[in-house]
């Protein structure tokens, strides 16, 4: 906290001016400045701020648990990682099960069916749906994350919280979409029920697959760190939001199948706006989370 | 009708004889009139009035109620447009208004007036137009403000009436133009009286007309010598005299007598205000004040001697019983005089003949006193006459006399104003000597009274001779009196002469008796102020005569002629019980049926209705001129400007004179029979004529009596002034006798305050006498005292040395006694110290013996310690040595401890601190412990993590290497089933090598029995583990895995049976199978291991490298989470056997209680 007063006072005033994330990078080395860090500030920042793309990773590897809040057990518990990723990946070479030919992305999957025991007796076998989450996911991951074991680490981490922590609250998510797409624009909505679209939309790939493969990686991340840091409502919101961007279109078409496809293969270009849009509308509706410590 | 009939009879009865009769019909009449409204009444009563004049009729008429007014004047108006009935429709009006009933404020609204107007322009009968004007005038001050409208009317009929006085239309007797020449002039008076200005304009305008101009010369200008300047003339305006405002504050009489005042004819005029009698009496009063001196008589005369006249029953009998007495009587009038002469003479002219002289005095009044400044002795002069002129002829005649003489005398006077006091003077000598006429006539006629009678009794006594005469002559015949009266009338002149000088011996004969009497009256009382207290007392007495005199002012006639000298008392019945009573009023009558030859005088009731004393008077007087006028008196040469009225006046006396002439010549009691007799019937025009005259002279006198009851009014309003000022007089007088007191008192006071003062003065000499006496006495002792006081003190001073000196002695004998007391002490001390050295002495002496025995004991023990005296010492040396060392060792040790106990203090206090520190430190630890804690946790974790990994390897490495046995199986019972027959021969030599190394062999395979079971239970149990943990897909794996167990078991056992058989074709797998795990990682150690124990199966040493494997397994994974670092470096080396066998055992255990948990769990 007594770093907090070193922060630039002008810091409150950026801001409001619009300039953002002046301040938020150094307030975040402060942050992880800490020996033993602070996860709930961690948390509270990732869902306040975008973070920066240099430090996302290992904010990331802190909040998915994959690093602990110490600094010191860092390496060595980074070198575990990295030796089990390698055991495990031997031991799917071993087993045959990946080659040097093998994407990435697969090999990823069958190191995450490895050890979550369900790899499968032979890698010709079909996939599973959710193997498909768990490649589009990868497939995301990999393209902001360089190195291997941290890409696969976080997939593992992130796809794990989202069977577990989320659980609960991934069913619920189409209903509250609903809700708050009525709020926003309760005309969409009924055009929607109208066509009988609602109950058709893409929510495996928004709400499953957090949008992966749906937006651009760099905007992806932005939600993504809200994800991370605890909240999936966001998903909700970007849902939202990418209807009400694409409304007029929505509107122009009549049939379920077409919307969905039409949602389906947003438009690659609007993405970044309508992330920020999503994070706006959602710190409206859902408040700007206050760091409770 | 019958109501019609029924008034007719009413009014043929109204006339009965009888009193009562009439008395009451009359009051019938006024009850109907005033329970009935109608007109019609009063029309009847009007039409019977003028056809039978009667008198009750009239009387009503006369006192009409409101209501019928307007009747009344309807019908009057409507009686006036008849020439017929004209004239006693005027007459009637004449009457009405004369007694001026209170709706006379209608007149002017009243129709009655502009016909009347009318009348009185057009008419040309004289009789009607003298009628009509009289009533004009008579109504005019009661109509003041209708003069507006009618105003030129009023100046038209004057113009019209004064050119008819001159021109003398159509046949009119020259007697009737007398009438309306006195008529028209006042007409002249009234209009100009009260409206000058418009009156002067209009005379101006209208006589500027050349036609006019000799009407102007001969009527009118002599009119206008007869009054004065009117004051309004000076101030006032045409509007102004018309304004309403103007009128309002003038009742009727104050109009008349408004009228009256501009005049210069003394018939007419009337000097009463303060403003014209002032000058006389400031002129006057300075010679009177001189003149009182010497004649206080004449003033007591002309102040109050008319009114005196009253309680003379009283004063007759004290002027009877007691001549001499009446200067006192009379003297209090005169020092009031003297006290206050204003008032005096305010008094004496005008008001007193107001109260004393009837109203028609002026008529008394010669025509030659023309002269305002006569008027005043005129009246003065008057005022005693009538007293004596009713019922005494003599009288009378003697004052024409002198009123011829005065004017002769005093016209000269007139002339220079100076002269008025001579006048004055000269005149009031005139006065006296009328009165002193009758007086002396009375003094001739009464034998009996003896001395003077004084002048101020001499009206009262003169009216008391009249009355007495009165009374004797009631009874005689009206013959009697007439020829009385000629008699008188022809021997009138002879008296003139001597009066004259028999006038003035009087006079001065009266003169100074008078003072006289009045010197031996008041005893020299010639300053009144020298002696007030008489005055006072005499004041004091006539006090309460003075108001009755001055209240009964008509009585004295009324009395003197109704009733005897009785008392006075009685004198004061009404008068109309005077006018019934047959008084002298019966004479005119009876003169007038001499006039009227026996016609009903058409007067008659004018008579009745008059004071018959004036009436009388008034006809008597116009006799005398009358006759004057036909004697053609010589010496009567009239003034240029006659007043009509006065040439109507001496027509009047002249036609009297004649009367009695004829009369005279004729015998009494034939009287009417005289006319027939005489000259038979007279001729008809005549009588008309004569009976137009007497209507004239009737209205005229209505006139007159008009007027006289004007003045009437206002002289009891001046009485009233009179008597207001009467009271004031004497309550002033009361004022100023208490004044008087009040001086006496205050000299009284004076006096006593002087006598106080010198008392005052005395008893302060005596108290000043006392004070020096005293003071001087003071002064002794305040001297004394000194002395004693000196002699005190220096007694004192004495004292005061004896009081030092025995101070002084006492201090001696103090200080003898302290000497006696010091040597006493002294002598005691030094007895005592004589005992104390006695007795140290004593005891000196005996501790000198003791002394001696000691020093002998001493001696003894000298000797004693000289022989044991070293070793002793040396001893206790040592011990003192012994104890200070021993001391100062205690003492160090003491300091020592508590050195020790300082620094164990802050010992204590170090280690509580560094106990604080640990406390502090160990905090600090446990967080950093929990911290490691936490740290440890994550590493932990993440080990963990691998390790699961590192379980899910294996488990998959175990599929993987049970899916390859389950080939290789497969494989092998294919070739099984092809070599067994083959190779035959071969198994049973190889047979037989095992039954060689049977036992060790044996042992091994039980050996790996075991622990090939115990490998094989292993995997299930993860996999189980895995499978609660994955869900279905995990307890598939399990699944898949159990039901292989068996027949691997059962697979591991034949293989390693059928391995050892068959070791050929299971040698190339091996090294397949050894080649594939990598020799670097511990996995690719237990694979080689697996690999070498599976082909242990065929080579026996093979058994112990599985088992120890085995081994190894086991203490890796109870070694595992202790140290990983070592697990790579410890496989190379074969354990011994005793360990393995404990493992084994170990792993029995914890395999058991790994299933029996797996179980409880499960």
């Amino acid at each position: 906290m007594t770093e907090d007063s070193q922060r630039n006072f002008r810091s409150v005033y950026y801001e409001k001016v619009g300039f953002r994330g002046v301040e938020e990078k150094k307030s975040l080395e402060i942050l992880l400045k800490d020996d033993r860090l602070d996860i709930e500030k961690l948390c509270t920042f990732s869902q306040r701020f975008p973070l920066p793309s240099m430090y996302r990773a290992l904010v990331w590897k802190v909040l998915l648990g994959i690093l602990p809040p110490h600094h010191e057990s860092h390496a060595q518990v980074m070198m575990y990682r990295k030796e089990q990723y390698c055991d495990v990946l031997h031991a799917l070479e071993v087993v045959r099960f990946v080659s040097d030919a093998t994407p990435q992305v697969e090999v990823y999957l069958r190191m995450y069916q490895l050890e979550s025991g369900k790899l499968p007796r032979s890698p010709s076998f079909p996939l599973e749906p959710e193997d498909e989450v768990f490649l589009a996911i990868a497939k995301a991951v990999e393209e902001m994350v360089e190195d291997s074991v941290d890409c696969y680490w976080i997939i593992r981490s992130f796809v794990n919280q989202l069977n577990n922590k989320y659980r609960e609250s991934l069913p619920q998510l189409p209903k509250a979409f609903e809700q708050y797409l009525n709020l926003e624009d309760s005309r969409l909505l009924s055009h929607l029920k109208t066509c009988s679209a609602l109950s058709r939309l893409p929510y495996d790939l928004w709400f499953k697959r957090c949008f992966a493969g749906c937006l651009p990686e760099s905007s992806l991340q932005r939600v993504w760190d809200k994800v991370v840091s605890g909240s999936c409502k966001i998903l909700v919101f970007v849902a939202v939001e990418i209807l009400l961007t694409f409304k007029i279109k929505v509107m122009a078409l009549n049939s379920a199948e077409k919307i969905t496809k039409f949602l389906e293969n947003i438009p690659q270009d609007s993405s970044d706006a309508i992330v920020s849009k999503a994070i706006d509308l959602w710190h409206k509706h859902c408040g700007t989370p206050v760091h409770s410590a | 009708m019958a109501q019609q009939a029924n008034i007719g009879e009413l009014l043929s009865m109204l006339d009965s004889p009888l009193l009562s009769v009439r008395d009451d019909v009359t009051a019938v009449f006024k009850e109907n009139l005033s329970s009935d409204r109608g007109p019609m009444l009063v029309n009847t009563l009007v039409d019977y009035y003028l056809e039978t004049n009667s008198q009750p009729v009239l009387h009503i008429l006369t006192t009409l109620q409101e209501p019928h007014d307007k009747h009344l004047l309807d019908k009057m108006n409507e009686c006036m447009g008849r020439a017929a009935s004209r004239l006693p429709a005027l007459s009637l009006l004449g009457h009405v208004i004369r007694l001026q009933p209170p709706w006379k404020h209608k007149l002017s609204q009243a129709p009655l007036l502009p016909s009347l107007l009318k009348c009185l322009k057009m008419d040309t009968d004289v009789i009607v137009l003298t009628t009509g004007v009289l009533v004009l005038i008579t109504m005019l001050p009661m109509i003041p403000q209708s003069g507006k409208q009618h105003l030129h009317d009023f100046f038209d009929i004057f113009g019209r009436l004064s050119s008819w006085c001159l021109k003398k239309p159509g046949h009119v007797t020259e007697i009737y133009l007398v009438h309306l020449h006195a008529s028209v002039y006042a007409l002249f008076h009234r209009l100009y009286g009260m409206y000058p200005c418009n009156f002067v304009s209009f005379l101006r305008s209208h006589y500027s007309m050349k036609e006019n101009l000799d009407t102007f010369e001969e009527v009118v200008r002599p009119m206008m010598e007869h009054v004065r300047i009117h004051p309004e003339l000076v101030t006032g305006s045409k509007d102004h005299e018309l304004d309403p405002r103007r009128w309002k504050r003038l009742e009727t009489h104050d109009v008349v007598i408004e009228c009256a005042k501009i005049s210069l004819d003394p018939a007419e005029a009337s000097y009463e205000d303060g403003d014209s009698v002032s000058p006389q009496v400031s002129a006057r009063f300075p010679h009177r004040a001189a003149d009182v001196a010497a004649s206080p008589y004449v003033d007591t005369q002309n102040s109050c001697g008319s009114a005196t006249s009253t309680p003379y029953s009283s004063s007759r009998l004290m002027l009877l019983n007691m001549p001499g007495q009446p200067p006192q009587t009379l003297s209090p009038p005169a020092t009031r005089l003297l006290t206050e002469p204003p008032q005096a003479a305010l008094w004496s002219p005008s008001t007193v003949c107001g109260m004393t002289t009837p109203p028609t005095s002026p008529g008394n009044v010669p025509p030659e006193l023309s002269h305002p400044y006569s008027k005043v002795f005129g009246t003065t002069g008057g005022k005693g006459t009538p007293l004596g002129t009713p019922a005494t002829s003599p009288p009378p005649a003697p004052l024409c006399h002198s009123d011829d003489y005065v004017p002769i005398s005093l016209r000269p006077a007139t002339a220079t104003p100076p002269k008025k006091e001579e006048k004055t003077d000269s005149a009031r000598p005139c006065l006296h000597r009328q009165h002193h006429l009758p007086n002396d006539r009375g003094l001739e006629e009464l034998p009996g009274s003896k001395g003077s009678v004084t002048l101020s009794d001499l009206p009262g006594f003169l009216g008391d001779l009249a009355s007495e005469e009165d009374s004797i002559e009631k009874a005689k015949e009206e013959a009697a009196i007439s020829k009385e009266l000629s008699e008188i009338t022809t021997a009138e002149t002879e008296p003139l002469v001597p009066r004259g000088g028999f006038d003035s011996p009087f006079y001065q004969d009266n003169l100074p008796g008078c003072p006289r009497k009045n010197h031996s009256a008041t005893s020299g009382a010639q300053g009144a102020s020298v002696n007030p207290e008489p005055l006072n007392s005499s004041l004091d007495k006539l006090g309460p005569d003075t108001p009755k005199q001055a209240f009964t002012p008509i009585d004295p006639p009324c009395g003197g002629t109704a009733e005897s000298p009785a008392g006075h008392r009685e004198r004061q019945t009404s008068l109309e019980t005077s006018i019934l009573t047959p008084s002298p009023c019966k004479i005119p009558p009876q003169r007038g049926v001499g006039f009227g030859s026996g016609q009903p005088p058409p007067y008659d009731h004018l008579f009745e209705v008059a004071l018959p004393k004036t009436a009388h008077h008034f006809v008597s007087k116009k006799t005398k001129e009358l006759l004057k006028k036909a004697k053609g008196n010589a010496e009567e040469d009239y003034p240029p400007s006659t007043s009509p009225a006065e040439v109507l006046d001496r027509l009047v006396q002249q036609g009297a004179d004649a009367h009695s002439k004829e009369l005279s010549k004729l015998s009494l009691p034939s009287k009417s029979v005289d006319w027939t007799h005489f000259g038979g019937s007279p001729p008809s025009d005549e009588i008309r004529a004569l009976r137009n005259q007497l209507l004239l002279l009737h209205n005229q006198l209505l006139y007159e009596r008009f007027k006289r009851q004007q003045h009437a009014l206002r002289n009891r309003r001046l009485l009233r002034k009179a008597v207001k000022a009467a009271a004031l007089e004497e309550h002033n007088a009361a004022m100023k006798d208490q004044l008087k007191l009040q001086e006496k008192d205050i000299q009284i006071w004076k006096v006593s305050v002087q006598k106080e003062q010198a008392r005052c003065s005395w008893l302060r000499e005596q108290r000043d006498a006392m004070v020096a006496q005293l003071h001087s006495q003071i002064r002794q002792l305040q001297h004394d005292r000194e002395e004693f006081y000196n002699q005190s003190q220096e007694l004192q001073t004495k004292l005061e040395d004896c009081r030092n000196m025995i101070a002084e002695l006492r201090l001696e004998l103090k200080k003898a006694n302290s000497k006696v007391c010091h040597t006493e002490l002294l002598l005691s001390q030094v007895s005592q110290k004589l005992s104390n050295s006695e007795s140290v002495q004593q005891q000196m002496e005996f501790l000198n013996r003791q002394l001696l025995v000691l020093g002998e004991v001493n001696e003894l023990y000298l000797e004693q310690l000289q022989s044991k005296h070293s070793d002793t010492t040396k001893e206790v040396e040592m011990m003192k040595a012994a104890c200070r060392k021993e001391l100062e060792k205690n003492r160090s040790h003491v300091l020592q401890q508590n050195q020790r106990l300082d620094t164990s203090q802050k010992r204590i206090l170090e280690l509580e601190s560094h106990l604080a520190k640990k406390d502090h430190l160990l905090l600090e630890q446990k967080k950093y412990l929990e911290d490691v804690k936490v740290q440890a946790r994550g590493q932990l974790q993440a080990a963990e993590s691998r390790y699961e990994a590192q379980k899910r390897i294996t488990q998959v490495f175990e599929l993987e290497i049970l899916d390859l046995y389950g080939r290789l199986e497969k494989d092998g019972l294919l070739k099984k089933l092809e070599e067994e027959k083959a190779e035959a021969a071969e198994a049973a030599e190889e047979r037989l090598a095992c039954c060689k190394d049977g036992c060790p062999d044996s042992v091994t395979g039980h050996n790996e029995e075991s622990s090939g079971y115990n490998g094989e239970t292993k995997p299930p149990r993860p996999g189980g583990g895995s499978a609660s943990r994955g869900g279905g897909g995990g307890s598939g794996g399990g699944e898949l895995s159990t039901p292989e167990k068996p027949p691997s078991q059962r697979a591991g056992l034949f293989s390693s049976r059928w391995e050892t058989a068959m070791g050929g074709s299971a040698t190339s797998i091996p090294t397949t199978v050894g080649s594939l795990p990598s020799s670097k990682s511990f996995l690719g150690m237990k694979a080689r291991e697996l690999f070498r124990n599976k082909s242990e199966s065929q080579c026996d040493e093979d058994g112990v490298t599985i088992s120890s494997l085995s081994e190894t397994l086991k203490t890796e994974l109870g070694r595992d989470p202790g140290a990983e670092a070592k697990t790579p470096l410890n496989p190379d080396g074969p354990h011994p056997s005793p360990p393995n066998l404990d493992s084994v055992g170990q792993l029995h255990i914890m395999d058991y209680n790994e299933t029996h948990h797996e179980h409880s769990e499960g």
